[in-house]
C-alpha cells in the first residue's frame, strides 16, 4: 500500500443523502481509485485514494458540492 | 512513505479491543481511539477505511492468534481424551491470558461483525478438528452427534467455569476461583458423558 497516495479530510459529509451528493461526483472521477466516508465517526473522515489529485483538488470538488471538507493533518 | 511502527499497531489493536469491551460497538470511534492510543487521528485512517474496517481488522488478526494458540500444537491424531485436554488445555490458556480479547470475542458474537470473523474462525478450526473427530468416532471413542450437542458437553463446562473465574464468583454470589483441581475434575466427567457405554 503505498500511502502517500492516501488523502485525509474532515468532512461534514453525515447522512446517506450526504453522501449520495458528493458520490455523483467522486464516483466517476477518472484519478480517484477508491473513496470511503467514515459516516461513524464524528468528523465523518473523507478517505480518498489517488495517485494524481491533491488534497486541494478533493477540497474544492467536496466544496462545490455543498459540503465542509478541509484536510485532515497529522 | 510513512512507516508502519509494530509497537503502534499492538497499541492500535489493545486499546481497540479495550475500548470495545467498555464502551460497546457504538460508543467505539476511531477518533476516541487515537486519542487513547496518543496518536493521530489522521494515522489511523491511513491503515484503516473506517470504523467496521478497522474493527474487523483487529478481530480478524486476534482470531488468527487465538487460533494458533488454540490449535498450534494440537496433534488431531491423539486420543479422543488426550486431545480434548489438550484442547481444554489451549482454550483455558488463551482465555485467562487474554481476558481483554475474549471478552472482545464475546461482545462480537452478538454483534454484526460476527459472520466475518467467525468464518475465518470456524474455517481453521474445521479441517483440523474435523479430522480429529472423524478418528474419534471411527475407533468408537466418542458417539457421531449433532456439533451442537457434542460442543454443549466437551467445551461449555469449561467456558461456565472461565465465566465463574472472571466474575470472581459462582452460582449465588459465592467466591470462585478457578483452579487445576475443579477444572480437571470437570473435564474427567465431561470425557465420561462423552464416553460411549459398552
Amino acid at each position: 500500500m503505498n500511502t502517500e497516495n492516501i488523502l485525509l479530510f474532515k468532512s461534514n459529509i453525515k447522512t446517506a443523502s450526504d453522501k449520495f451528493a458528493v458520490e455523483r461526483i467522486l464516483d466517476i472521477h477518472p484519478h480517484i481509485e477508491q473513496w470511503t466516508v467514515d459516516q461513524q465517526d464524528e468528523d465523518c473522515v473523507l478517505r480518498v485514494i489517488s495517485p494524481r489529485l491533491t488534497h486541494n483538488h478533493v477540497i474544492d470538488m467536496v466544496k462545490g458540492c455543498g459540503y465542509h471538507c478541509e484536510e485532515l493533518k497529522d | 512513505m510513512r512507516v508502519r511502527n509494530e509497537e503502534k499497531v499492538q497499541l492500535v489493536k489493545q486499546k481497540a479491543m479495550e475500548m470495545v469491551v467498555s464502551d460497546g460497538f457504538e460508543g467505539f470511534s476511531v477518533n476516541k481511539l487515537a486519542r487513547a492510543c496518543g496518536i493521530s487521528v489522521a494515522t489511523l485512517y491511513i491503515y484503516y477505511k473506517d470504523k467496521d474496517d478497522l474493527i474487523t481488522a483487529v478481530a480478524l488478526e486476534e482470531a488468527k492468534r487465538m487460533g494458533e494458540i488454540t490449535l498450534g500444537d494440537f496433534d488431531p491424531e491423539l486420543s479422543f481424551a488426550e486431545g480434548l485436554r489438550k484442547q481444554w488445555e489451549n482454550r483455558s490458556k488463551y482465555i485467562l491470558e487474554n481476558p481483554v480479547a475474549s471478552a472482545f470475542f464475546e461482545q462480537l458474537r452478538t454483534s454484526t461483525y460476527q459472520d466475518k470473523v467467525m468464518e475465518c474462525i470456524i474455517c481453521d478450526f474445521k479441517a483440523k478438528m474435523g479430522t480429529f473427530m472423524q478418528k474419534a468416532i471411527k475407533n468408537k471413542e466418542v458417539d457421531a452427534m449433532p456439533l451442537e450437542v457434542y460442543w454443549s458437553v466437551a467445551y461449555a463446562p469449561l467456558y461456565s467455569l472461565l465465566r465463574f473465574h472472571h466474575e470472581g464468583r459462582s452460582l449465588g454470589g459465592k467466591p470462585f476461583v478457578l483452579n487445576e483441581d475443579i477444572m480437571w475434575r470437570t473435564f474427567d466427567l465431561v470425557v465420561k458423558a462423552l464416553t460411549p457405554s459398552r
